[in-house]
């Protein structure tokens, strides 16, 4: 599969996926669900080469402009699973509804056991926002912008100018997705998730959807016996209302069961990543690499099984890679090897490797999938004890030691903070934290600030690429 | 005319740096401190001296802050950062440990930077969102344990039952003396003015607090004497505002004195440096747990986010003192990403608005760039109350 003529996929407008793939993709592992059904290889590639371009010709944009076009690196079959698993969300999510399962709006950055454990899918913003998209086919790239920004604009009208750019607050405050609940963890990460969630009272749709704040006590929490406590309540309470909606009562084994099935997921991505950082040439791109290390928060499918069952298949060939020395293609040798902190904001990656450089990790979604949950004792408690642990979330003296440890394993040479507009929360650390990682690294850092609109989506990459220069 | 304990305040305010500083070289301990739910009863119990502290409306501390926390911050947030990076504000330079909540997340990370940056022995005490559920009241509950531990071993002294009492009382006798001495800048010809008071208030922040209340008693006294009983009502031609949102803290007279200048009359608030946190504290007994529930029944902070509207706490507080007050408009006060405020801006001007009282929404920092800008927004707003107030008639 290594052999694709580099103008099938570069030199075109449209991106389309190789017919010389086909025979070996298809002999690939079935994707299996969570309601025990299975898609096949060759169902996956015929969605993506007759059903998807009808559907969604935004996503086949072969631009490099396009943050989101679909990854060249199509000898690796986790690439097409995860976009099949992608364009099929709002099919899936209308199905899953149906089904008797709520759809719970969540937080980024965060575990997602309980709500799978009590029979619900958890979507954060992200994830949200591609349902919803997902609900408008035949769109080009540049309608599906325009559509998304005005949808934006209703929630600046709706809540403030200043709320925080990626948190999907139209899509159910506009009603463009039927959610069933807002719970997210509170202030984890950031504050705007609270203020949005109750936002969500007032408002044309205020009393469709069940509001609930799982609340994250901060400052030391993981050394605190309340704390864990006061979390570990909440946790519950979050799983009795949810079970409030789907008239069955959750179990602590179905919550052990979940845990034991997250921390697969976890545990293969830690693995995943430990190999890629291994590598003397990076063994993917940077996009296919943050996708992979994410999908052990099982949260960005809707469905953990699937996500487990495509990781799973793909750690295998990145052990292959590995081992065989793959050299990934558009990535110069000796790139600069950079790590991205901070809040939802993340560059380009295709146009950051077209100037040298590669993203190997970042903090944001890592510091939840590093964090295995204990499987003995009382679930909640344990999921709450390791929770309050996330290192992203304490005292930032403590957070920069762990990310200097990824940055080591990693290999960086290069740290970039980055945040978007109105992000109250990482931005107020941003200096503090880039400060004491050159403090314990010596290596050269930069904050950057986006405003996601597209607008400046140009400044962001001139800075980055400038950084790249001067790292390599 | 000046009432004289007003001027006496004003005196004892000027003093104060120089006192304080006297104070620590004879022993005293003080503990600088930021927040909403911070009680500060527990700081007076323990023989520590409670100076609030935070200022606003200077650009240049706000660029100086902004150098060690974001621009995205709030500048309230930056000045503060700033007076500590400065190292000249009295207060700040006289507290030996500082206490912050966290409330607000700014005002959390706000401690997490002086901390790092400044070397500051900080204290932080953690506040449940889901403030109003039994798990959160045993919750805070031993953060407030924890936090009067930090102090013991910092002070070296105890909490008592009897010392704790003693503050609860002191304190509930100065936010009794407040609520009353607030109803006088209402009235229909008032001898103390709604800027007075908030000064007032704002005194209280770092005056010794039994000093305080003894003043704020001869103060009332004062207005008894003066006027009789606070008597609220209303000419038919004024434009009485009722200011909300973000914080205004020392320093920051931009809006107030804007309004004033084009013949609006401030007749309330419910600013967290205002009225509102001094109203309705009941702590039933001289335990950590009476505190903490006082203090999370108390009017509810934007910060912490309440689910139904119907039952919020903060909009029925805000309903109610506008009608007390007899107030005919609002402004609603909103720093640069305030986040707590600015995302309920919108919503409480659909609430006032079924309640016929119209709401203007000014979005500002430190900076005298908008100044013009806020004076033309102002004006049209006090002309168009002034003529509903006339006519029963929106412009």
């Amino acid at each position: 599969m290594n052999t694709v003529p580099k103008h099938l996929l570069e030199n075109a407008a449209v991106f389309r996926y190789p017919e010389e793939i086909r025979d070996e993709f298809i002999q690939t592992a079935d994707i299996e669900f969570r309601d025990g059904s299975r898609v096949t290889a060759l169902e996956v590639w015929d969605y993506l080469t007759k059903v998807g371009p009808v559907k969604f010709p935004n996503l086949y944009d072969n631009s490099n402009l396009f943050t989101g076009r679909l990854s060249h690196d199509v000898t690796i079959p986790f690439t097409l699973k995860h976009n099949y698993l992608l364009m099929t969300m709002h099919d899936r999510m209308t199905k899953a509804q149906a089904d008797g399962h709520p759809i719970v709006f969540v937080q980024g950055g965060q575990s997602v056991d309980p709500y799978y454990a009590a029979g619900a899918i958890a979507l954060r913003p992200a994830s949200t926002g591609i349902w919803a998209r997902r609900q408008r086919e035949g769109r080009t790239r540049r309608e599906d912008e325009l559509e998304s920004q005005e949808e934006k604009q209703k929630a600046y009208s709706a809540i403030s100018f200043e709320v925080c750019n990626s948190a999907g607050y139209e899509h159910i405050q506009e009603g463009n997705v039927p959610a069933d609940m807002v719970a997210p963890f509170t202030a984890l990460r950031c504050s705007d998730v609270s203020y949005g969630t109750e936002a969500h009272r007032h408002g044309p749709k205020k009393d469709k959807v069940k509001l609930l704040l799982v609340d994250y006590p901060l400052d030391h929490q993981k050394d605190k016996e309340w704390a864990i406590q006061y979390f570990a309540e909440n946790l519950r309470r979050l799983t009795r209302t949810i079970d409030e909606k789907t008239g069955r009562t959750t179990t602590e084994d179905d919550l052990a069961a979940e845990i034991k099935l997250h921390n697969e997921g976890r545990r293969l991505s830690v693995e995943i990543a430990d190999l890629w950082w291994s590598a003397a040439h990076p063994p993917t791109n940077g996009k296919d690499r943050r996708d992979l290390f994410q999908l052990g928060g099982m949260e960005v499918h809707g469905d953990p099984v699937a996500s487990l069952s495509i990781l799973r298949e793909a750690k295998g060939y990145i052990e292959k890679r590995v081992r065989e020395g793959h050299k990934t293609r558009g990535i110069v040798d000796n790139a600069a090897r950079l790590f991205v902190c901070g809040s939802c904001v993340f560059p380009n990656d295709f146009r950051t490797e077209e100037a040298g450089g590669i993203i190997v990790g970042n903090d944001n979604h890592w510091s939840d999938i590093t964090t295995m949950v204990d499987e003995s004792g009382e679930p909640y408690y344990q999921l709450a004890k390791a929770v309050l642990s996330y290192p992203y979330e304490q005292p930032l003296v403590e957070r920069a030691k762990w990310t200097v440890e990824q940055i080591k394993k990693s290999r960086t040479n290069g740290v970039m903070f980055l945040y978007k507009w109105g992000c109250n929360t990482q931005s107020a650390i941003a200096r503090l934290l880039v400060d004491e990682i050159k403090a314990q690294t010596g290596i050269p850092t930069i904050i950057i600030e986006d405003d996601m609109t597209r607008t400046q989506t140009e400044q962001l990459q001139n800075r980055v690429n400038a950084f790249v220069e001067m790292v390599s | 005319m000046t009432l004289k304990t007003v001027e006496v305040i004003a005196q004892r305010l000027a003093a104060r740096p120089a006192e304080l500083a006297a104070a620590r070289a004879a022993g005293a301990k003080v503990v600088g401190f930021q927040g909403y739910t911070l009680p500060e009863e527990l700081i007076f119990a323990l023989d520590l001296v409670p100076i609030r502290i935070g200022l606003g409306g200077s650009e240049a501390l706000v660029e100086l802050g902004g150098r060690y926390i974001s621009t995205k911050n709030c500048v309230y947030v930056r000045e503060t950062v700033g007076l500590f990076a400065e190292g000249t504000d009295p207060y700040i330079t006289n507290s030996d440990v500082y206490a912050f909540d966290a409330t607000c997340l700014q005002t959390f990370r706000t401690a997490e930077v002086i901390q790092y940056y400044f070397k500051k022995e900080v204290y932080i005490i953690g506040v449940p969102r889901n403030f109003y559920l039994d798990e959160a009241q045993t919750y805070f509950t031993e953060e407030l344990r924890n936090f009067v531990s930090r102090l013991e071993a910092f002070s070296g002294n105890k909490l008592t039952t009897e010392k704790l009492a003693e503050s609860i009382a002191l304190y509930n006798d100065i936010r009794d003396e407040i609520v009353a001495i607030y109803d006088y800048q209402a009235t229909l010809h008032p001898v103390i003015s709604w800027e007075e008071v908030f000064d007032v208030i704002q005194a209280g922040y770092v005056l010794d607090r039994r000093e305080y209340r003894d003043l704020l008693r001869a103060l009332h006294g004062e207005l008894v004497a003066a006027v009789g009983p606070a008597v609220i009502a209303k000419h038919d031609d004024e434009a009485r505002i009722f200011i909300s949102g973000s914080v205004i803290p020392p320093g920051d007279k931009k809006l107030i004195h804007i309004i004033d200048q084009l013949g609006g009359r401030v007749v309330g608030d419910d600013l967290w440096s205002g009225l509102i946190p001094y109203v309705e504290v009941d702590i039933k007994e001289p335990t950590l747990e009476a505190v903490a529930w006082g203090y999370l029944h108390r009017t509810p902070h934007g910060a912490l986010p309440y689910l139904d509207l119907e039952t919020d706490g903060r909009i029925r507080r805000l309903k109610s003192l506008i009608k007390v007050f007899k107030a005919n408009g609002v402004i609603y006060h909103t720093l640069r990403y305030c986040d707590p405020y600015t995302f309920k801006a919108k919503e409480t001007k659909d609430i006032l608005e079924t309640l016929g009282i119209p709401l203007l929404e000014l979005h500002t920092e430190y900076a005298g760039s908008d100044i013009e800008a806020i004076r033309t927004r102002v004006e049209a707003f006090v002309e168009m109350i002034k003529l509903k107030a006339e006519t029963g008639v929106a412009a």
